[in-house]
């Protein structure tokens, strides 16, 4: 299926030609999950990455909904 | 190992070495207990009995990294409540190598008197006629100061809001380059200054006499395993560097948290266009710096450097609390305008926050249009000027309220929430009603918790617990004078251990604190009881009724917390 990502942080630096207004559109298997997605755009744990859809952050093992808009993040301690 | 006491009342100026009672404390500690202890909770906070107090954190000036802050505590005019409000930059480190662990500023000047308080190498400390300074702006000011008496000098100073005595006038401190773009904005601590009549605070940067390490040896290896942990930190070590606080804007409006229109929506139409990506597209094509070391000994540099179109200096640093303020709040998606007004309020003296906020309540009741970008930077060159309107922004977003007869203020004890909505980050709510300091999320941000999923943000479970051990653990920090923003980096339970060996390596068995979460425990209990002295009851613990009444988009949820539950908070 088809998801659109945003990237935010340093994170869009690890894709090169990344257009903020477009962000990444992507195919990944139904039924993939917030990790799946990680393991596919090779987003590493040690980068703290923080996914969310719909307004709400994701679990590990959430489900991705088809033509969803997902944005991902890095762990922010306040400010 | 000494405090200062100047009365602005009799011109005088005397030492002393710290009591035993003091020994051991230091930063938001220090201030909040010795204000418990010495000022009268019914006082005024513009009269003479209020005591105006700086102190620089445990660890200031020692080799420890990141630790160069400075608390000051007074009774707030703008809350009527006990008041500690930190800065950065360099006056902390600048104090700590003086060995000076508080300087106490009582009386009040007679009318019309305006004095420096200087202070030498040596720590030796004499008022200096201040009368030319008059109405100076800070930036005029600190350039003046540094002519006629070095640069190498730390200050901290009011601009012409706070010698109006205005509650959102804040005090400006010098950062590394000297500039007084460093703010200890909340509380109105700049209208207590002005009542005292003192227009700046001046240290000799040259001190060489701080107070002993305990324990030198484990000091330093500590200080390693710290700095190695804040360098290998993603959000420290990475983050922070490359896009300051603004990095907030993105997950925050994600979440549907950012208060925006007077906090009418939970996610900002324009936000990528004042977000921290964004800044650092614009700022990199200009020369502006998002990478700037604002405050001694810091090793992160969070701070920016916002420059315009011909690479020219507008404001330093551009933080998201202004951001969100001067831009979500109001309804400016504007950046160079947002870095306009974030210069004219360190230059005239006002918190960047209560200000904004003032102008979206403004806003909100039709006085002018949201997003209108010149009404904005008008309303508060009006503070300076001492308008009509001027006088009513410059006493906060309550006033502003009670103005235009509209009750949609985001305040608690008067106070400005800050840029997380109490209704989708229901957790810093109840931070923002318990904080003897009023709306504010430096005392306890849950932000960190709701990114690191270890809370949902909009689910009722461990909010009150979490928002309990982080007013504890930042109490704890704004004791050590280390900078909140490092300090968050240091979340595991391994390196809070670390920290807790460094602190204790300086203060030596005897005072060794059993741990940071008692500390601040001890703290919490003297600015309730201050407050509770002062007046304030639990009713006082509360959210404004819009909060529990109106569902913030997208989400569509209100506060959840009933007072019983908020009332839990205190049962510590
Ligand atoms: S990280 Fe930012 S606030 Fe903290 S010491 Fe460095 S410049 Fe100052």
């Amino acid at each position: 299926m088809k998801v659109t990502v945003r990237l935010y942080g340093t994170l869009r630096k690890r894709f090169s030609g990344y257009r903020a207004e477009q962000g990444l559109e992507i195919f990944i298997p139904d039924e993939a999950t917030a990790r799946d997605l990680l393991d596919h755009l090779k987003i590493m744990e040690s980068l703290g990455p923080v996914v969310a859809m719909e307004g709400r952050i994701m679990k590990p093992d959430d489900k991705i909904d088809q033509g969803a808009d997902i944005r991902i993040f890095q762990t922010v301690h306040g400010g | 190992m000494k405090f200062i006491r100047a009365n602005m009342s009799d011109q005088t100026i005397t030492e002393e070495n710290v009591p035993n009672n003091y020994i051991g404390l230091g930063g938001r500690g220090l201030t909040s207990i010795m204000i418990n202890n010495e000022v009268p909770p019914q006082c005024d906070p513009l009269g003479p009995d209020n005591k105006l107090i700086f102190a620089p954190g445990l660890l200031s000036g020692t080799t420890l990294v990141n630790t160069s802050r400075v608390s000051i505590g007074a009774k707030s005019p703008l809350t009527g409540g006990i008041k500690e409000s930190n800065v950065g930059g360099t006056m902390g480190f600048s104090l700590g190598k003086l060995g000076i662990n508080a300087i106490i500023v009582e009386g009040k000047a007679p009318q019309g008197e305006l004095k420096f308080l200087k202070i030498d190498d040596q720590g030796k400390a004499s008022f200096v006629q201040a009368q030319d300074y008059k109405s100076m702006r800070t930036y005029e000011l600190v350039e003046k100061i540094h002519k006629n008496f070095g640069k190498k000098n730390s200050i901290l100073c009011i601009g012409p809001a706070g010698e109006q005595e205005f509650k959102v006038a804040s005090i400006q401190g010098s950062d590394t380059e000297g500039r007084p773009c460093r703010a200890a904005g909340r509380g109105g601590l700049g209208a207590v200054m002005g009542a005292k009549g003192l227009k700046a605070l001046i240290v000799d940067q040259g001190g060489k006499n701080p107070d002993p390490v305990a324990d030198p040896g484990t000091f330093k290896e500590s200080s390693k395993v710290l700095t190695k942990i804040i360098n290998e930190d993603p959000f420290s070590g990475n983050m922070l560097p490359n896009f300051g606080t603004p990095v907030l804007v993105a997950p925050v409006n994600s979440l549907g948290a950012f208060p925006s229109f007077n906090a009418r929506k939970g996610v900002f139409d324009g936000w990528e266009k004042i977000s921290g990506e964004a800044m650092a597209e614009i700022q990199g094509p200009r020369g502006g710096k998002m990478k700037h070391m604002g405050c001694t000994q810091c090793i992160v540099h969070c701070s920016n450097e916002y420059v315009d179109e011909d690479g020219k200096y507008i404001t330093s640093a551009l933080e998201y609390e202004t951001i969100w303020a001067m831009g979500g709040m109001t309804g400016i998606d504007h950046l160079d305008t947002i870095a306009k007004l974030d210069f004219l309020c360190d230059d005239i003296g006002v918190d960047t926050m209560s200000t904004g906020v003032g102008i979206a309540v403004a806003m909100d009741s039709g006085y002018k249009s949201f997003g209108d970008r010149d009404a904005a930077i008008e309303m508060v060159e009006e503070i300076a000027k001492g308008t009509e309107f001027g006088k009513i922004l410059g006493q906060g977003p309550v006033a502003v309220g009670k103005h235009f007869n509209n009750e949609r203020v985001p305040a608690v004890k008067g106070q400005s929430i800050a840029a997380y909505d109490p209704r989708s980050m229901i957790g810093n709510g109840i931070t923002y009603a318990t904080t003897p300091m009023g709306g504010d999320h430096t005392a306890g941000n849950l932000v960190g918790a709701y990114l690191g999923q270890v809370l949902d943000p909009l689910k009722k479970e461990g909010q009150i617990e979490t928002s309990r051990e982080i007013q504890f653990f930042n109490a704890a920090a704004d004791s050590v004078g280390m900078c909140l923003m490092v300090y968050a980096s240091l979340n595991s339970p391994e390196a809070r251990e670390v920290f807790l060996n460094v602190t204790n390596a300086k203060l030596g068995p005897e005072l060794a604190v059993e741990d940071l979460r008692s500390l601040g425990e001890r703290i919490l209990k003297a600015e309730r009881e201050f407050n509770h002295k002062a007046g304030f009851t639990k009713n006082d613990d509360r959210l404004p009724k819009f909060f529990y009444e109106e569902p913030l988009p997208p989400h569509n949820t209100v506060f959840p917390f009933s007072n019983d539950e908020l009332d839990m908070m205190f049962d510590f």
